[in-house]
């Protein structure tokens, strides 16, 4: 159960008109293609999608799931939006919402158990060593954590745990950590636990009905078997501005963990069907990523470039990320941004941050404040 | 209106002069513009002008072209009525050279007979441009044709239109009237139809020797050439992979290249056609030269003129330099070792 509906508000207008999922991301992928893409590769083919927020970009990405092998005919993928039951209209008010409206679903196929994800994070993990790890440990649910540097520990959902990872303590976002395992927002319930703690959740009045504020603590409380599942590799929820940039950037270092060449664990995505990129004679391009469909003629170094941008003669484009079909004019010099989709850059703009540290979102309506030519 | 109208390609082309790129392949397949095959070319254009039955008659080492071509769901023709339908030829004893054999659609005349489109566009495989067939239609239809052959400056494309009802007559007809194929009855001055040309203007070049698939893909970095063959409204399709990105590192020169998705590009790259997967280390120079899928370059190779076909491997330092006027080959899967490697 992907939940998908995140509306992503710190990324300003990127996401205006698109859920957070599916903001673009590494010059090819939207973010739900890492998870999508760890479904498949972990050997799972069932998968609900649950949308809310802006769902029509997504819903059209998605389709009928066939760009990650998810177009089946048991199973597959199922987009989940939020419906009108005979008595009421229910939005997905939280993530134990979301999946409890959607209990229907899980009833058809009526599994051994349920992973519950989100689809905000970039990151590759195989879901099956997860579930193995589950099973070893008897667990009622596990929660997939990572460790984080203990300074930042207070921004995270914490889990305390004892020598053999099982889970003895919630912090939500601790003052004094005890603990530097963060929660991923990634778990594994048995189903009928699952289904027994999402109808109690549901009847009381009082709970925000969230996995992470009411369902994991209340199985805590009874003395439920919770564990954690200590996750090793790259892990970046790209939330801000500021962390979408910094991970598209992590993916031009030569050791970068991600590796979107490993041919073994391959992120899908909807293939654009453009020509091949054409370098010009006079073009300078290093340290990059490029996609199909672009033409490139100026100096483009440290910048993660999206499917049919141009980057006319003389434009320098420095530490950035350029959208889909965005045009960048003659001339210009861009530093430290991300340039939205489908923006024209006219001939001869500067755009670069005035602050140290700053990452600018060029947009349609950002764009005339921040030219400084 | 476009329902009128059943694609046909003659894939069954052997040409000798091409031999170099066709051990494992038909012509039809041989890989072009670091990501497309030549059929993708005449396969897009007929979608694209709303042709939805494209039928395709291959003879010689059709694999990888069934491979290439699937269900047809690349270029939407996985169809549930018409769409994308392949006849390998059920003999292989007879060679059959030139275009649109009518032996081999007799042997598949079925096909034709429960087709309900009332015109037949048969094409070869081996053409690069992007065309828009429905105007060669209706022109045919306006000036009362029996066949329309389409030429560009002059010379035949080899595509053909005929109402579906006279191309079962000229099949059901051949012994009696000799012709073998389409160009035969073009060809035949005394032939009882009504011959017209349909002059096309844009870019188009066949590919039937190495040297005009050298010049052809040399030609595709001419922004001239390439804007009209890469149309928004009018894509070439082909069969979709899922690489990642090309990767430039830190001290990779690039100048007038075409360069597919999922490369990783550490060296010097110069006027080339650059496949998906292509891998070039630091310090090699790549001039001048076609670079199919999946071949690796090692460090400090300098190559010049030269057809690396897919999967070759070319070890660190090697050398290897053909001319304009004769590339050098080599051919799938080969390993290039050694200090020089002249012509």
């Amino acid at each position: 159960m992907l939940l998908a509906g995140g509306q992503g508000s710190r990324l300003n207008s990127l996401t205006k008109d698109l859920a957070k999922p599916a903001v673009p991301f590494g010059g090819k992928y939207r973010i739900i293609d890492f998870p999508l893409s760890n479904c498949t590769n972990s050997g799972i083919y069932t998968v609900g999608v649950l949308t809310q927020y802006q769902p029509l970009i997504l819903n059209s990405y998605i389709g009928i799931g066939s760009a990650w092998d998810l177009d089946r005919k048991d199973g597959g993928v199922t987009v989940l939006p939020p419906y009108t039951a005979s008595t009421e209209m229910k939005w997905y008010t939280g993530t134990a919402s979301a999946i409890y409206q959607n209990l229907n679903y899980l009833h058809q196929y009526n599994p051994d158990y349920v992973l519950i994800l989100s689809g905000d994070h970039i990151y590759k993990m195989n879901y099956e060593l997860m579930l193995e790890h589950h099973i070893k440990k008897g667990a009622d649910v596990t929660i997939s954590v990572i460790p984080v540097p203990w300074e930042e520990a207070n921004r995270f959902g914490i889990l305390n745990t004892d020598e053999e990872l099982r889970v003895t303590e919630f912090d939500e976002k601790p003052k004094n950590p005890k603990s530097n395992l963060a929660s991923m927002g990634i778990y594994i319930f048995k189903w009928k636990m699952l289904e027994e703690y999402l109808e109690q959740d549901n009847l009381n009045s009082s709970s925000s009905h969230d996995f992470g504020k009411d369902i994991l603590p209340q199985m805590l409380k009874d003395n439920k078997n919770l564990f954690a599942y200590p996750f090793k590799g790259y892990w970046k929820d790209v939330g801000t501005v500021q962390s979408l940039w910094e991970a598209n950037m992590d993916l031009l270092e030569d050791t970068n963990e991600l590796n979107l060449f490993d041919q073994n664990w391959r992120i899908y995505s909807v293939n654009p069907n453009q020509p091949p990129q054409f370098i010009s004679q006079e073009a300078k391009l290093t340290d990059s990523l490029v996609n199909e469909g672009c033409v490139i003629k100026g100096d483009v170094s440290r910048t993660v470039v999206f499917q049919g941008v141009t980057i006319e003669t003389d434009a320098v484009v420095k530490e950035s990320v350029i959208m889909p079909d965005a045009v960048i004019g003659k001339g210009c010099l861009i530093e430290k941004a991300i340039v939205s989709s489908g923006i024209n850059i006219p001939d001869g703009s500067v755009i670069r941050p005035k602050i140290d540290g700053e990452i600018l979102l060029v947009s349609e309506e950002t764009l005339e404040e921040m030219v400084t030519n | 209106m476009k329902k009128r109208l059943l694609g046909v390609i003659d894939a069954t082309t052997y040409v000798d002069n091409l031999k170099d790129l066709t051990p494992h392949r038909s012509v039809a397949a041989i890989p072009f513009g670091g990501r497309y095959r030549l059929i993708d070319f005449i396969l897009s254009n007929m979608v694209n002008s709303g042709i939805q039955s494209v039928a395709i008659f291959p003879k010689y080492e059709y694999r990888s072209l069934m491979d290439h071509l699937g269900s047809g769901k690349n270029w939407d023709l996985n169809r549930k009525r018409d769409g994308l339908f392949f006849f390998p030829s059920p003999r292989l004893d007879k060679p059959v050279f030139g275009i649109d054999s009518f032996e081999h659609f007799a042997a598949n005349i079925d096909f034709l007979n429960r087709s309900t489109q009332d015109y037949c566009l048969i094409a070869s495989a081996n053409t690069i441009f992007n065309m828009d067939f429905y105007p060669v239609l209706e022109w045919h239809m306006d000036q009362g044709c029996d066949i329309t052959e389409v030429r560009n400056a002059g010379e035949s494309l080899n595509i053909f239109l005929v109402k579906t009802s006279l191309l079962l007559e000229l099949i059901h007809t051949r012994n009696e009237t000799g012709y073998l194929n389409m160009r035969d009855v073009v060809k035949d001055i005394n032939s009882p139809y009504r011959l017209c040309y349909y002059p096309y203007e844009g870019y188009a070049l066949t590919v039937d020797s190495i040297d005009q698939y050298y010049l052809a893909s040399m030609e595709l970095l001419n922004p001239m050439v390439w804007k009209q063959l890469f149309l928004k409204d009018r894509p070439i399709l082909t069969k979709v992979k899922d690489e990642p990105p090309t990767q430039y590192s830190k001290n990779a020169v690039v100048h007038n290249s075409m360069i597919a998705n999922g490369a990783i590009i550490e060296g010097t790259v110069e006027n080339c056609i650059i496949a998906r997967g292509v891998k070039i280390a630091k310090g090699a120079v790549v001039k001048n030269s076609i670079i199919m899928q999946k071949t690796q370059i090692g460090e400090n190779c300098i190559l010049d003129h030269v057809i690396l076909d897919k999967d070759v491997k070319v070890e660190s330092g090697v050398s290897i330099e053909g001319t304009k006027e004769v590339p050098r080959i080599l051919q799938k899967g080969s390993i290039a070792k050694g200090e020089c490697v002249n012509t």
